[in-house]
């Protein structure tokens, strides 16, 4: 039996760096997206949509629980109103006041644009679960960043081909994601920037999303966190379908 | 000649088979191309008369991009500007927009396209596709008219109410309550499963896109001069935009027409060879069995030349005559048919695929490639009688004249 028992040893020996490095990677890929979502979070959000001809601004507030559930209201324009848009795991309804109606976002319109934004409406949904659809790897590590590549697991129905996120080693929060399709194109470019503190964390208030498919040239959205609260007490409320109309004025 | 007609006249089952098989094949030739023409002219004028329309007005950069960011921007500039072109029959501005349709409990993604209703029946066949309900006029607010099958999936009928939420011209959010005024069908699935139409005036409003249009369709007066047109139409407009006939926009289609009639003319060629071949075996039966008879000619002092002569006279004859009665009878065939269209009813299915809404096939009915048909054939079988002509014509007089 000793002898085994050495083999065994060795060969977990072995495979113990490896396991522990990417066990480290996919770590550091949960630290950041707990930090970006936190236990639970309400924002104010001001967004900004830029297109060739004009720019449009929003603002709405949300409240989240963790990644899984999530509300949001338009505040303004004033047309647009008491729109509210409910996120339960990877369902989401959106209520409209003027036609006084809740709309399940069937799964065919989930990489439609969320509001005329450059956003999809399943970035919101999806968007969260990073570390359960990709694999990370680490590509580089700096003094002050890390460069970590995800690629989509073979289970995972993901929208992208690769991931490319850098990590400020000071907030463990991404500084700039690059989204890439299947055949490798870089199709579009976010970045986190103005960490502020707020409470006890530290949070990006700005956040620019650059589309870089042709067709979309000239197109930009910027999203201003200007308050938030994070790891209070949220009310379960928001959070049933009956929410979306009951919350929408 | 006056040999070569008694020839014809004296062998007459070789005559009867050669002008049998000739103008038979002939018939079938004239017919088949005929058939595959008509099938894809058939074809080709569904798929642009339904909708597409012979030619469309974008903004330049739409067809590779479209988005908002590449409409017309200004639709009235450039009807004026059409209004100074001539041979323009009709045109008609559409604003296409990607929405999310609901009624009760369904949701789905779909197209809801901004049309000039009156315009729109003289360009292509959304009027005439009504299956209940009525048809749009200008003017209509929020009435829709629907595909069928977006209706079922949805599960509305006429006079019913569907939601939809989509994205305005300028990026901003639009939505809307509509009532179903009308269902139409084309047969084309695809597009009677995501489309509906709303009358342009309400549609500007809603989706904050006055003079705006994602394309002009214009009707030719003579669709045949339609490339012609389309770059007549392009200089004037000048370069913001593309001005392109139905030949470009559906250049897929077209393609796959022409494969197919490769293929068709492929199958058509293995087909002829073996007929042809058919024919020599056949020419060189009879004139081998004709050896003595030439024997003797060339004994009493006929030359070579006016042997050959004489038989390919005979060839060129029986083919002459076969190939026009062929002719003929294929013509007659494919005229019949291009009155009376073949109804393939039962196939309905297969011709959706092809984007076919009608099952009536008329066969075209076009004397130049008749004529042509006709001279190919007559060609070939005169070829086809060369071989043995020659073959026989190395006899020597006296060899051939002991030829059993």
């Amino acid at each position: 039996m000793r002898p085994h028992r050495t083999g065994m040893m060795i060969l977990l020996l072995t495979l113990l760096p490896i396991t522990s490095f990417a066990d480290e990677a996919a770590e550091l890929i949960r630290k950041v997206e707990d930090n970006l979502n936190g236990k639970t979070a309400t924002m104010t959000l001001t967004m900004v949509v830029k297109t060739k001809r004009a720019e449009r601004t929003m603002k709405m507030q949300s409240w989240a629980i963790g990644n899984d559930k999530s509300f949001i209201k338009i505040l303004y324009p004033g047309k647009d109103k008491g729109i509210t848009f409910l996120k339960l795991d990877n369902s989401m309804w959106q209520y409209v006041p003027r036609i006084e109606k809740t709309i399940k976002i069937p799964a065919s319109m989930m990489l439609q644009s969320w509001m005329g934004s450059d956003f999809s409406n399943d970035d919101l949904v999806r968007e969260s679960s990073i570390s359960e659809d990709y694999t990370v790897k680490l590509l580089d590590e700096t003094d002050d960043a890390f460069t970590a590549e995800l690629l989509p697991g073979e289970e995972a129905a993901v929208v992208w081909g690769k991931i490319i996120m850098e990590i400020s080693k000071q907030y463990y929060l991404p500084t700039k994601i690059r989204y890439f399709d299947e055949e490798g194109t870089l199709i579009r470019e976010m970045a986190y920037t103005e960490v502020k503190p707020f409470g006890e964390r530290f949070y990006p208030t700005e956040w620019i999303m650059e589309p870089k498919e042709p067709e979309k040239e000239g197109h930009r959205t910027l999203i201003q966190i200007s308050d938030a609260v994070f790891d209070d007490q949220v009310s379960e409320s928001y959070f049933t379908k009956r929410a979306l109309k009951r919350y929408s004025d | 000649m006056k040999m070569a007609l008694r020839n014809i006249a004296a062998y007459k089952k070789r005559t009867i088979v050669t002008v049998l098989l000739t103008s038979l094949t002939t018939a079938l030739l004239v017919f088949t191309s005929a058939w595959m023409d008509g099938s894809h002219q058939t074809m080709i004028k569904n798929a642009v008369e339904i909708y597409p329309g012979y030619l469309q007005i974008t903004g330049r950069e739409f067809r590779d991009k479209p988005s908002y960011d590449h409409l017309i921007f200004d639709t009235a500039a450039i009807r004026e500007k059409l209004a100074r072109i001539e041979g323009i029959a009709v045109s008609a501005a559409r604003f296409e927009s990607f929405v999310l349709y609901s009624a009760g409990e369904k949701a789905l993604g779909g197209m809801l396209t901004g049309i000039e209703p009156e315009q729109e029946t003289r360009l292509s066949r959304l009027a005439a596709s009504l299956q209940s309900g009525e048809y749009l006029e200008a003017g209509d607010t929020n009435q829709v008219y629907i595909g069928n099958e977006l209706a079922k999936r949805l599960k509305v009928g006429v006079g019913d109410e569907i939601a939809f939420v989509g994205s305005g011209a300028d990026y901003s959010f639009a939505a809307d309550n509509l009532r179903v005024k009308g269902i139409f069908q084309t047969g084309l699935y695809e597009f009677d499963a995501s489309t509906a139409f709303l009358a342009r005036e309400y549609f500007e409003q809603i989706m904050a896109a006055e003079n705006y249009a994602t394309h002009i369709i214009v009707m030719p007066e003579k669709p045949e001069q339609v490339e012609e047109l389309a770059g007549k139409i392009g200089r004037a407009i000048g370069p913001d935009y593309a001005s392109e006939s139905w030949l470009q926009i559906m250049a897929e289609l077209v393609k796959a027409m022409q494969l197919d009639s490769l293929f068709g003319y492929i199958t058509l060629g293995v087909i002829f060879i073996v007929i042809l071949f058919v024919i020599m075996i056949y020419t060189l039966l009879t004139v081998y069995s004709r050896i003595r008879e030439i024997g003797v000619l060339r004994a009493i002092g006929t030359t070579p030349k006016q042997v050959f002569g004489m038989l390919v006279l005979e060839g060129a004859l029986l083919a002459a005559v076969s190939v026009v009665i062929g002719g003929l009878l294929g013509g007659m065939i494919a005229y019949y048919f291009h009155i009376n269209p073949i109804t393939m009813a039962g196939f309905e299915e297969q011709f959706k695929q092809y984007g076919l809404a009608v099952s009536a096939i008329p066969t075209a009915f076009q004397p130049v490639t008749i004529v042509r048909d006709m001279l190919v054939m007559f060609i070939l079988s005169v070829l086809s009688t060369l071989y043995p002509i020659l073959k026989i014509n190395r006899y020597r007089p006296v060899e051939a004249m002991r030829h059993v």
